[in-house]
């Protein structure tokens, strides 16, 4: 909807009498609670006669169960209840259908759930699971999506004889014609590995049936309606009897899209118990059984003109399944849109494998696929640049879409400011200058051979060192991915008799701002202060229904549906006021809480007084509004086309790097980044949205990794799982470019997921520039770069 | 069949409150912060202190209450993030936060802002460096450390 | 004695080792090795824990009649901050610094350091360079035992030292370092803090005229305990701190150490890594006359 037809709604629209709130710098609505400590995160919950469950998992990644002896657990003082897959029904779900609550017949992960315990307390709990005596037959392990191809390979799912659940195959135009087209041609793989969320608040939920036989739960996840439908799939629960409440979470960044097997265990020993059972995972669990970030082998070939315009993209990519199927699974469906419509590309083909093995699975993570496919796509457009001799900057700029250009794939770009990020970022980098200054290759000399003699000026372990810059950019939805049948979100609105609104939106608060945004479009509109707008998006008992926050449409969706319920409400507002002030309408606005004379600002009456004269004057009536915000995206058809998001999301990165040549340490010094967010909202949520992005990008690109080795976790303990702390901080240079989307809020596009999204090829492009080596396998730890730079010198 | 040990009394100081309690051996201040006392503020990140989330004060220095046993605190003073703030009246650290925007989550906050206060007390004026070093044993996946800096160094 | 009471707190030395006699007590000091471990179900929840922290023979950071005595309780921030430190010993000053970070620092005690032996222990390097020697107590029929342990022979393996059954580290001592003596330390991690060492290296040097009168050499986390790097102090002994002697050393501090692969680093990692922090420290010293 455009927003000259969403300002129709609003017969009366805003003027600029008063500065406008959108792009002011707002504090968080619950940080207050947050900063006290009052906030109720899940595992500060206690319902009374509670109970607390734990999981026995498998760790063995393949193995037949023989035999369960639960006797010794259920034996010991204070546990209630003791479930195996046998006590259950077992009922096949996630994206695969392949993983069900507790397995019965065999194991095909180390974190596969095979029993679980309800006791009186934590500790009991803890005890009861080592006392179940379970009986394996190991079976062969397979490490790899290569190990899972080969000829007679162990069959991980029966199902599935070729170990290959899904395969997925996209073209537009036609390659071979693209290749016949190219003047250079790259080729090049690009292994990208396991990460884990390490959100700080660890997985937890709570159930229990309340007298009523409902299931009510307490639940970390971010698709509340979606997870209320197929969760009481799993658990036998007609779906209307489920009620889910959200507490604050601890972290989201796409862990919470799915349903996983604590979940349901944990509806079960309610069930078993009839008593509320709460489940929270330690932090080693957390590592062992919360699905990673999708591991992926990228292969890439592409092409282009001696002009620089891209002729072609040939892509093959495998995908380490795990032992079962969560969302990481359809991550492809991500990838591929970069690699179809990230610059213009008029020839692309894509072949994705994915392949079960019996390490850990993978679910969502910010970005969705998105910083593996732009890892290996920017990293081959710098090694374009190389082949051709250009500066990798112009070569983007050749082929930067334009506004209102459809992709190959069938986007629509009504909004498009990738030419706009590319000059800005480069510039505030200080780009031209930066390259001309770094040699492109430097031969790795200890101090003494490089000068000689000793430079006493230059500290040691300064000589070594050396800096270089590189860029990257990020095509992503901004509006949503239309998912599922409908990608909306309800909004309800009231305004009561002194003037406070409560609004309910579907939408979830995850951490990033949703509640704030929402409060200051509406107070925007309705001209109070957003100190009296409460906004309640954390019960499926009071909120219209909303598809979940992912796929950085939350701005968008909810901020577009709570807008037009807003509009419609200041409609109703000052009709009422213009008959009560025996005004005409257009001669009035609604400013800090008052009607106000549009045209000198004048404060003429309250606002709660314009509603209690309506509520008890003669019309008798309230104001309350209602909106359902279905954005004008399209499903993907059978061939992935369409235009799935209302609008997208761009960016670019521009980094500095200096890199020890002789120990490999890479430090990243500044990011500057440009995004184009159509409209900034909350400038201070924004920015912190980027900010946290790019830090998480950076651990994803140097220091993070879960170390998976013959199906085990090596490193489960943030000891050696290493996330960034303040010192990894670099320099952050972060500007906001502006493209008004006519669909968005106030022009605005989503955000959430795209900071973290180029980071780590813009970080690896700026090493190739320090030290003439391109590394094609995250992590760039210091040891892997130490061993490429003396491959590449040797 | 593990040996079941005696819980032993315990009396300490919290938040200026005296408090009085049985615990066992083993637990954790941490324990008794969140289970015994209801004080949920302070967070449970890891239990083996590496995130900081459940930073307190203890006899004014900042520590991981998830590695002092409670026996360890007879006697002692202890602060946290309960007892910043009074009556609705937000302590100044808390309001840089909140107006900074260094708040998103909001789980490693306590952890955070606890480590903020003992800085402060030692270290009133710190370099950015500083407060870096400062809150380098507190961990936060969502704001990326720039606003929390900020927010601690607009107090200096 | 009380064993049903799982936690004591004794003010006296004899007290407390009275209670370690049987070799069944956990000496509590600090606490930030052992908790995690029991938390994580890696040993057992001990028996009996005794904590010494109230013990006055094991706290503070004192200098006398030449020489300094770190309690075993002195905690690591104690030691990062302590003027006696700072001036006599400033590379145990920056090797407490760097020790995880302010929550730890506060709770780790220099004592807890060296008996949880890990190979990456970060005091450990700076006491080898200072020559320190370790006071152990027992109790016997005549009171209290003591004997002293140089802190090279008290590291037996990883997590493992010479202490005896019943016996507690009260102390550590060693003689300030004469003036002129160059003293440099660092650790090796992926980021720069919250690192247990992927390597550390230190150096004490003396040169008189062009020749080395005096130098100990430390590695951490390169071997089964902390170890000396004689070796290289072989190289150094006598000859003048050229470029030549120190590549020497270069080469010779990569084949004395024993570095594993874990999964922090491989072990040729360690090596490469442990060459350069030596040469550039090396080469600091050559600066700095």
């Amino acid at each position: 909807m455009t927003e000259s037809a969403v300002n129709a709604l609003s017969k009366h629209p805003k003027t600029t009498v008063r500065a406008s709130l959108i792009g002011k710098r707002i504090p968080k609505l619950d940080a207050p609670e947050k900063a006290t400590g009052l906030s109720r995160y899940i595992e500060d919950i206690k319902l009374p006669r509670m109970l607390y469950g734990k999981i026995l998992f498998a760790e063995r990644p393949h193995a037949r169960i023989l035999d369960i002896d639960v006797s010794a657990a259920k034996a010991l003082d204070g546990v209630r209840a003791v479930l195996t897959a046998s006590d259950i029904e077992l009922v096949p779900f996630g994206f695969g259908k392949d993983n069900t609550a507790l397995k019965k017949e065999r194991v095909t992960c180390v974190r596969d759930e095979v029993a679980a315990v309800a006791a009186d307390t934590p500790e009991i709990a803890a005890d009861a699971v080592k006392h179940i005596r379970v009986t394996y037959e190991d079976l062969p392990v397979v490490t790899s999506p290569g190990e899972a191809l080969k000829e007679g390979a162990p069959v991980i799912h029966p199902e599935v004889p070729d170990n290959t659940p899904f395969r997925y195959d996209y073209s537009h135009g036609d390659v071979a014609a693209g290749i016949r087209q190219s003047d250079v041609i790259v080729e090049d793989t690009y292994v990208l590995h396991r990460v884990a969320h390490c959100c700080l608040g660890t997985s937890g939920i709570i159930a229990y049936f309340d007298a009523d036989g409902k299931l009510v739960l307490h639940s970390l996840t971010q698709v509340p309606f979606l997870y209320k439908h197929e969760l009481s799939g799993i658990v036998g629960v007609a779906p209307e009897n489920v009620r889910i409440i959200q507490p604050p979470i601890g972290g989201g960044f796409g862990s919470k899209l799915d349903i996983h097997p604590f979940e349901p265990i944990c509806v079960f020993l309610a069930k078993a118990t009839s008593r509320p059972v709460r489940l929270v995972f330690s932090r080693e669990e957390e590592f062992l059984a919360t699905p990673t970030r999708q591991p992926v082998v990228i292969h890439l070939k592409s092409g282009a003109r001696k002009d620089g315009t891209f002729t072609f993209r040939d892509v093959h990519m495998t995908l380490d399944n795990g032992g079962h199927t969560s969302w990481g699974a359809t991550t492809p469906w991500i990838m591929m849109r970069t690699f179809s419509s990230l610059y213009r590309v008029p020839h692309v083909r894509q072949h994705v494998d994915v392949v079960y093995t019996n390490n850990i699975y993978a679910c969502a993570f910010r970005g969705y696929g998105n910083p593996q496919a732009t890892f290996a796509l920017e990293s081959q457009v710098d090694q374009l640049a190389e082949e051709l001799g250009m500066d990798p900057l112009e070569l983007r700029l050749t082929n930067t879409q334009d506004p209102g250009e459809t992709t190959g794939q069938g986007m629509i770009l009504r909004t498009c400011g990738l030419k706009e990020c590319l000059e800005i970022a480069a510039r505030n980098a200080g780009w031209e200058e930066k390259r001309k200054n770094v040699g492109q290759v430097i031969r790795h000399a200890t101090v003494r051979e490089r000068s000689g003699k000793r430079n006493k000026d230059v500290r040691p372990e300064d000589s070594s060192l050396v800096r270089g810059i590189g860029m990257a950019s990020l095509f992503h939805v901004g509006g949503g991915a239309k998912i599922y049948r409908s990608d909306g979100c309800g909004t309800i609105l009231k305004i009561d008799d002194f003037g406070g609104i409560t609004v309910l939106t579907g939408s979830s608060e995850i951490g990033q701002g949703s509640e704030t945004m929402i409060a200051q479009i509406v107070a925007e509109e309705l001209g109070l202060p957003i100190k009296n707008i409460r906004v309640i998006n954390n019960d499926t008992d009071l909120t219209p229904w909303d598809v979940g926050a992912h796929a950085s449409r939350t701005v968008f969706i909810a901020g577009n549906s709570a807008l037009r319920a807003a509009r419609e409400a200041r409609g109703k507002l000052v009709d009422a006021a213009a008959v009560r002030l025996k005004r005409k309408p257009e001669e009035l606005d609604l400013e800090e809480g008052n009607v106000v004379d549009r045209s000198n600002g004048e404060p003429l009456e309250s606002i709660g007084k314009i509603i209690r004269g309506l509520h008890f004057g003669a019309k008798n009536k309230l104001i309350m509004t209602t909106d359902f915000y279905e954005p004008p995206s399209t499903s993907p058809d059978e061939k992935h086309m369409g235009n799935i998001s209302a609008c997208y999301a761009f960016g670019t990165h521009v980094t500095e790097v200096e890199v020890d040549l002789d120990t490999g340490v890479v430090k990243v010094l500044k990011v500057c980044a440009a995004h184009d967010v159509g409209r900034v909202i909350n400038r201070l949520g924004i920015e912190g949205q980027v900010e946290g992005g790019i830090v998480q990008g950076i651990g994803y690109c140097l220091t993070e990794e879960v170390r998976v080795e013959g199906g085990h976790i090596l490193n489960p303990t943030f000891t050696d799982y290493k996330i960034c702390t303040t010192t990894d901080l670099p320099e952050l240079n972060i500007s906001f470019v502006e493209t008004n989307d006519p669909a968005g809020p106030y022009g605005a596009k989503g955000i959430g997921e795209s900071p973290l999204i180029p980071v780590a090829a813009a970080i690896a492009n700026a090493v190739y520039n320090a030290t003439g080596v391109r590394i094609t396998e995250l992590p760039l730890t210091p040891e892997k770069v130490l061993m490429k730079l003396k491959e590449a010198w040797s | 069949m593990h040996k079941v040990l005696d819980k032993v009394e315990l009396s300490f100081i919290v938040n200026g409150e005296a408090v009085r309690l049985k615990a066992m051996p083993h637990a954790t201040l941490l324990d008794v912060l969140r289970n015994d006392l209801e004080l949920t503020g302070t967070k449970y990140g890891c239990g083996e202190g590496e995130c900081g989330a459940c930073s307190v004060l203890l006899n004014g220095k900042v520590v991981n209450s998830c590695l002092v046993l409670a026996l360890e605190c007879e006697g002692s003073q202890i602060l946290t993030i309960e007892g910043l703030s009074t009556n609705g009246r937000l302590h100044p650290i808390q309001k840089a936060f909140i107006d900074y925007g260094a708040i998103q989550c909001g789980f490693c906050t306590p952890g955070m802002i606890m480590a903020t206060y003992a800085l402060l007390e030692a270290n009133p004026s710190p370099t950015a460096m500083e407060v870096k070093r400062g809150l380098e044993g507190n961990l936060c996946r969502c704001t990326g450390y720039r606003k929390i800096v900020d927010a601690v160094l607009s107090l200096s | 004695m009380e064993a049903t009471k799982g936690y004591l707190a004794p003010r006296t030395l004899v007290e407390a080792a009275q209670f370690a006699q049987d070799g069944k007590a956990t000496i509590l000091a600090g606490a930030t090795d052992i908790v995690p471990r029991w938390t994580r179900s890696l040993v057992e929840e001990p028996e009996l824990i005794v904590d010494v922290k109230g013990i006055e023979e094991l706290q503070g950071v004192s200098q006398a009649n030449g020489e300094v005595r770190l309690g075993a309780c002195a905690t690591i921030s104690e030691i990062e901050s302590s003027p006696i430190i700072q001036s006599s010993a400033s590379v145990l000053a920056q090797a407490a610094g760097r020790v995880a970070c302010p929550q730890i620092r506060n709770r780790a005690t220099i004592g807890g350091n060296l008996c949880n032996a890990s190979p990456a222990a970060d005091t450990a390097i700076p006491l080898i360079l200072l020559d320190a020697v370790l006071d152990l107590a027992s109790v016997s029929r005549d009171g209290i035992t003591l004997r002293e342990v140089p802190v090279v022979d008290y590291f037996q393996g990883p997590g493992s030292t010479i202490l005896a059954s019943g016996e507690i580290l009260t102390s550590i001592r060693f003689r300030p370092l004469p003036s002129g003596v160059f003293t440099a330390w660092d650790k090796f991690g992926t980021r720069p803090a919250m690192e247990i060492a992927v390597a550390s290296v230190g150096i004490a040097l003396k040169m008189e005229g062009k020749r080395i009168t005096h130098t100990r050499i430390g590695y951490g986390s390169v071997a089964p305990v902390p170890m000396r790097g004689c070796r290289v102090e072989a190289e150094l002994m006598g000859n003048p701190l050229s470029a030549e002697v120190i590549e020497k050393c270069e080469d010779a501090a990569r084949e004395e150490i024993a570095p594993i692969t874990d999964v922090r680093a491989t072990a040729a990692y360690r090596r490469e890594v442990v060459g350069v922090m030596l040469r550039r420290m090396l080469e600091r010293a050559q600066g700095a006359r």
